[in-house]
């Protein structure tokens, strides 16, 4: 069933019955706490990656392997990165990929990234969450488009670290950045409290009601800096 | 100097001032029996106006201390209707018409927006419509993703904004069920039983050309990139092929539409709404395989229990003492819920921590019968525990540009 599932993505286009692949998914559930039948289904996928297999076959694998990857599809997967079309969904399977190596990779794709695939790189990296290097998101909070500083901020925001609020302290503030710069700031300062550090929140705060916040974000910083008193 | 509605939700009276009263000023613009001052009434928008959006748009639109100034849509046949509807409530032009709810989440005379979009957007228009200030009503079910919900979560706390879900039969399908549960009828409650399903599924259906009323990209929004199709984003209430609900990148089928309302009758009538289940078990009675969530307190939820009906409550030993069924604010349902609630800033029926506690039970129920097994959840740590697979099922990567 698997082998015929996998002799259909040769002609998997939008409009085939995703029956004719479902056996991959079942592949997926069945070989949960089998190494070596997994290790074996996850390179079988990621070989079909870098085949002439249509955009939807492609698609289905990387949604396989967002269950079962592992650093050995990393580099199929990082090598759609900057695919304007596959880039998304090899971020689908990287973004929850527990080996440091999808982070690298993730890393590594960002400078040569058009815009578009750079945002959504940089909101990847925000997403893990934990293990992601801070130095590159910050680097992005120069950038001069600021949807790129943009999505920057709000990846540091969603790290919350005290590395990453020190990036933001020093990020410049335009209009276009403001409300992302404000709302990430105050997610680290909340991710302080939340760890007893309260003269940390409070300065990160105050910090916000620094720069010039929007309406928003200053009701959301005295609320702030009440929770830190 | 009196407060008025206006100056209570923010502190932009000032700038209107600065324009300048008009000489002749109508008596609906100074307010009568029937209608608060202008002052006094909630500015609202709308974002998504198909099928539950166009009642939630007649809902908002009738209220006396609601003014409705903006319609979004990415379909202009629904986007220019809403305009319409509303133009003509008030006998002007006034109400502004966008394609992109980014336009109208940066309009500050905005207070409030009610959101009925697809549900893989959800997230995205709240998180941010909290980050711009406004209080949201938005239809169920509020969340696509386990991590959707406790972000969501956190930004209206973080910005103190009232935010609330709309499944309106939550309080009024189940008012039997409910009423003897807390008056103590049926003593400690031990468990609930909810039917209801299917979960959506993968969609491939082929290319059609894309209508000229219709911004595909903005209605894909952070979903993967597909082809567009009639069916793909119907807003139909179906969940076997024929609309979005049926299709795993925008709804979790039935499990999560009906799912919002039966699950959320249910947490409401054994009260945990304020929890979220610590295990969910995997089990077969007769080949047929159901799910039981248990919350710390003990109180067991099941899904599609063999020989169960719909709701019905498994009775334990003890009695519990009555207490009083918790009812809507104001008047007018669930939308007058949420409206007397942006002004006292209480919380609302649904609160977003309610509703996505209650869509933690389908997110969660979904998982185990996916990865076909049983899990442990950390409602804290908002993680499974022990099961680096099942995380990984928390999160979906949003397309680009799109990020929360």
């Amino acid at each position: 069933m698997l082998d015929q599932a996998l002799e259909s993505l040769k002609i998997y286009e939008w409009g085939v019955d995703p029956k004719a692949v479902k056996s991959i998914q079942d592949a997926v559930v069945a070989s949960h706490g089998d190494a070596a039948a997994r290790k074996k289904l996850e390179s079988t996928l990621a070989d079909v990656l870098s085949t002439d297999v249509p955009r939807a076959a492609k698609d289905i694998v990387c949604r396989a392997l967002k269950t079962i990857g592992t650093a050995h599809s990393v580099p199929a997967l990082a090598k759609l990165l900057h695919d304007e079309e596959l880039s998304h969904m090899a971020r689908h399977a990287l973004q929850t990929n527990d080996a440091p190596e999808a982070v690298k990779a993730l890393v590594g794709a960002i400078d040569k990234a058009s815009k578009k695939i750079k945002i959504g790189i940089i909101s990847s990296l925000g997403a893990r969450g934990t293990g992601v290097p801070v130095a590159p998101l910050a680097k992005t909070l120069t950038d001069k488009d600021a949807e790129i500083s943009t999505a920057g901020a709000l990846a540091l925001g969603a790290i919350g670290s005290t590395d990453a609020a020190k990036a933001l302290g020093s990020a410049k503030v335009n209009d276009t950045n403001r409300i992302a710069v404000c709302d990430a700031m105050l997610h680290c300062a909340e991710n302080m409290l939340a760890h007893g550090k309260k003269a940390d929140a409070k300065a990160i705060y105050g910090t916000v009601l620094k720069i010039g916040p929007t309406k928003a974000a200053k009701i959301a910083a005295d609320l702030g800096v009440k929770a830190s008193a | 100097m009196k407060t008025t509605r206006r100056k209570f939700l923010s502190s932009s009276g000032a700038a209107t001032a600065a324009l300048g009263f008009p000489s002749i000023i109508p008596s609906s613009a100074l307010g009568n029996a029937d209608r608060p001052a202008p002052s006094n009434r909630i500015v609202m928008g709308g974002i998504g106006i198909g099928n539950m959006g166009r009642g939630d748009h007649g809902a908002f639109l009738g209220k006396n201390d609601v003014q409705y100034v903006a319609i979004c849509d990415v379909r202009k046949g629904a986007m220019n209707q809403g305009k319409a509807k509303t133009d003509a409530k008030y006998g002007n032009k006034d109400c502004k018409a966008h394609d992109d709810y980014r336009e109208l989440l940066s309009r500050d005379d905005i207070d409030a927006v009610h959101i009925a979009t697809p549900d893989h957007w959800h997230a995205q228009i709240i998180i941010e419509a909290c980050r711009h200030g406004k209080d949201v009503f938005c239809q169920k079910p509020e969340s696509l993703t386990l991590g959707e919900g406790s972000l969501m979560v956190e930004t209206a706390k973080r910005y103190g904004r009232v935010v609330s879900g709309g499944s309106q039969r939550v309080l009024q399908d189940y008012k039997g069920t409910v009423l003897r549960c807390w008056n103590g009828s049926y003593g400690k409650v031990k468990s609930i039983n909810v039917n209801v399903g299917p979960m959506s599924k993968p969609c491939n259906l082929p290319s059609e050309n894309v209508p000229d009323d219709m911004n595909w990209e903005m209605w894909l929004g952070p979903a993967p990139w597909a082809p567009y199709n009639s069916k793909r984003c119907s807003g139909s209430f179906s969940t076997s092929g024929n609309s979005w609900r049926s299709y795993i990148d925008y709804s979790g089928g039935g499990m999560t539409d009906w799912g919002a309302h039966h699950f959320g009758g249910a947490t409401f009538a054994v009260d945990v709404r304020e929890l979220q289940p610590n295990e969910v078990i995997l089990d077969e009675i007769d080949g047929k395989k159901f799910v039981s969530l248990r919350y710390p307190n003990g109180i067991e939820i099941t899904h599609n229990k063999p020989g169960v009906g719909q709701m019905h409550v498994g009775k334990g030993e003890g009695q519990r003492k009555g207490k009083e069924v918790p009812k809507y604010a104001g008047s007018g349902g669930i939308t007058g819920d949420f409206i007397d609630c942006v002004k006292t800033r209480a919380k609302p029926f649904r609160h977003i921590e309610y509703a996505i506690n209650t869509m933690a039970v389908p997110h969660l129920t979904v998982a185990a019968y996916k990865l076909n097994r049983s899990l442990k959840w950390d409602a804290a740590k908002q993680e499974f525990i022990g099961d680096a697979e099942a995380n990984r099922l928390r999160n979906r990567a949003r397309r680009e540009p799109w990020q929360i």
